[in-house]
């Protein structure tokens, strides 16, 4: 029924999809994103301020998991790296007069830096012990914002230029779901590449990763810098779209909060935290804008739910849907999920 | 023509001398046998040797080249290669995908154009029971052994080390594990094996090696090791 041209296009947009770290469904979730802001009720700005954070958390819990699942260790400091690189973007902004674009950038390179140290600091160290470390880091890194009066005005906050010049945040919107998902894809990238296989092996038995060739060192300290460099790049963005930074963003309960986001998103999954972020962190605001007489019941909620998840669902969100959504009997619906399957 | 050898190799835990001074050689073609009583060091010596946990002094030469204390993924790559004794390969892992980690890191670049296809080999030749797509952390002990032993060939290694590879096996299963490290040796690979089983180290090694309280009580042809008045004494007592 179906004619040879159809079959070959069909190919090619499954090719170009693969390629890109897409399943059909994936790409109708991106499509719809990028529509939200156009439709009610999700077009009033203060939505939009609210999806602009739940897009900033989504690629965090993103750049977070690439570290905690794939080589299993715990970034504590994840929003003290995110603050380092939001500080260096900002303060090259006022101090040298470059475009917020770019010191973004750079806020990715010192976050890197920040990584790079830390990655190689806690390269003897195992699970909890390099988690306690990044912590620790994140810990000086807050106290010297806050200490530092003279260069980061401390807590009474640094006024930074936005990156757009409106007071519209639809721009800021379509820019935040295009860092996910590039952010999504780069680490998918490397990811599906050798260097995937070299994080897995080492997190789950570094003797044998070692004895079978694999110099752990260089594929740790690279996950960590890696990581590290993407926080610096967000913390970049958060700093030039609220124009307010203060060393509160550093908290250890903001990083609780990436680190919700991408458990109950599912471990090692990558695309779960992103997936998860949207829905769960704008309940999480709509709970804390209507209870705001109960200050820190999200965190509360937080809790329950990762403790919850924990229980029953270990694997998170994406390991249900793996298990119980991913396989229907349908054969169109089994594309839509799951894309053309690669044959073993 | 040497594979290896130590001399006096020693490791010291703290104040604990676990391993005392162990000269040893290991020559191509040979199936050794390491054999001890609990606790005399012999994991402890393999672990030494390949780099895991590198030695307080003495020397390991590889092939006449010194690689004392080198890191395991070194000695790896210079085809040194290792099983455990408790085999836990990469538990998340398909058995398809442990073997091709040791597959791509293992080897030279560019020296195995089909790691797939090299992988499955290796499954094969190891008589792999279950299907290449099992995760590892489904298999039992048995089944884990040998994706333990497929990862460790994957490397292309010269010589072997294998650390009770053959505990906890029935007696069929024992027959097929000397079948395949008959076939290990046939590829012109040169085995140290820790093993209890006596059957299995009559049958298959050329050589023991005796240790106890990390000393080296015996050396030399497998029937006269194991009838050497010390090495039974070590075990049995007086």
């Amino acid at each position: 029924m179906d004619t040879t041209t159809n079959d070959l296009n069909m190919n090619l947009f499954d090719r170009v999809l693969d390629k890109l770290c897409l399943t059909p469904i994936g790409l109708a979730g991106l499509i719809l994103l990028l529509l939200l802001p156009f439709i009610p009720p999700f077009n009033q700005e203060y939505m939009l301020r609210w999806l602009i954070y739940c897009g900033f958390v989504a690629a965090m819990s993103v750049g977070f998991d690439f570290t905690a699942g794939y080589i299993n260790i715990v970034n504590f400091g994840y929003m003290a790296v995110a603050g380092t690189g939001g500080y260096t973007s900002a303060l090259l902004v006022i101090n040298a007069g470059l475009s917020p674009w770019i010191a973004m950038l750079a806020g990715g390179v010192s976050s890197a830096v920040l990584g790079l140290i830390i990655g190689m600091i806690s390269l003897r160290l195992r699970g909890i012990f390099a988690a306690c470390l990044s912590w620790f880091f994140g810990l000086a890194v807050m106290g010297l914002a806050t200490k530092m009066v003279w260069l980061t005005r401390g807590p009474m906050g640094l006024r930074t230029p936005r990156l757009f010049e409106t007071e519209s945040n639809f721009p800021f919107y379509f820019l935040i779901i295009i860092l996910v998902y590039l952010i999504y894809l780069i680490c998918k990238w490397v990811v599906r590449s050798k260097m995937g296989l070299a994080f897995q092996a080492i997190a789950q038995n570094m003797d044998a990763a070692r004895t079978s060739g694999i110099n752990p060192v260089f594929y740790r300290v690279f996950n960590f810098t890696m990581s590290c460099a993407i926080a610096g790049v967000l913390g970049g963005f958060y700093a030039h779209f609220y124009g307010i930074l203060t060393p509160d963003m550093m908290h250890t309960s903001k990083t609780v909060e990436i680190l919700a986001v991408a458990y109950i998103g599912g471990r090692g999954s990558l695309w779960g935290g992103a997936v998860v972020a949207f829905p769960f962190i704008f309940l999480m605001e709509i709970v804390r804008s209507t209870l705001s007489h109960l200050p820190g019941l999200n965190l509360v909620i937080y809790a329950l739910v990762l403790i919850l998840v924990m229980i029953y669902y270990p694997g998170g969100f994406s390991y249900f849907y793996d298990t119980h959504i991913r396989q229907p009997k349908n054969r169109a619906l089994r594309y839509f999920l799951n894309g053309r399957e690669a044959k073993a | 023509m040497i594979v290896l050898e130590t001399q006096n190799l020693t490791k010291k835990f703290g104040g604990l001398t676990a391993v005392n001074a162990v000269s040893m050689t290991i020559n191509q073609g040979d199936i050794v046998g390491l054999i001890g009583p609990n606790g005399a060091g012999k994991t402890t010596l393999i672990n030494a040797i390949s780099g895991l946990n590198p030695p307080t002094s003495g020397t390991v030469e590889m092939f006449g080249k010194e690689t004392t204390g080198l890191t395991p993924e070194k000695m790896c790559r210079l085809g040194l290669s290792r099983t455990f004794q408790i085999p836990s390969p990469f538990p998340k892992m398909t058995a398809m995908e442990s073997v091709m980690t040791a597959t791509i890191f293992g080897n030279p670049a560019g020296k195995i154009t089909d790691p797939v296809a090299h992988s499955r080999e290796m499954l094969e030749f190891v008589e792999f029971p279950m299907n290449e797509t099992v995760v590892a952390e489904q298999l039992n002990t048995v089944q884990l052994k040998r994706l333990d032993l497929a990862r460790a060939l994957a490397s292309s290694p010269k010589l072997l080390f294998m650390d009770e590879l053959a505990s906890g096996l029935s007696e069929g299963e024992l027959k097929d594990i000397m079948r395949i490290i008959d076939k290990i040796s046939k590829k012109g690979i040169s085995i140290l094996m820790i093993e209890h089983i006596m059957q299995l180290i009559m049958a298959v090694c050329n050589r023991l090696l005796c240790i106890q309280f990390g000393t080296k009580i015996a050396e030399g042809p497998t029937q006269e090791v194991a009838n050497d008045p010390k090495v039974t004494k070590a075990y049995l007592g007086e």
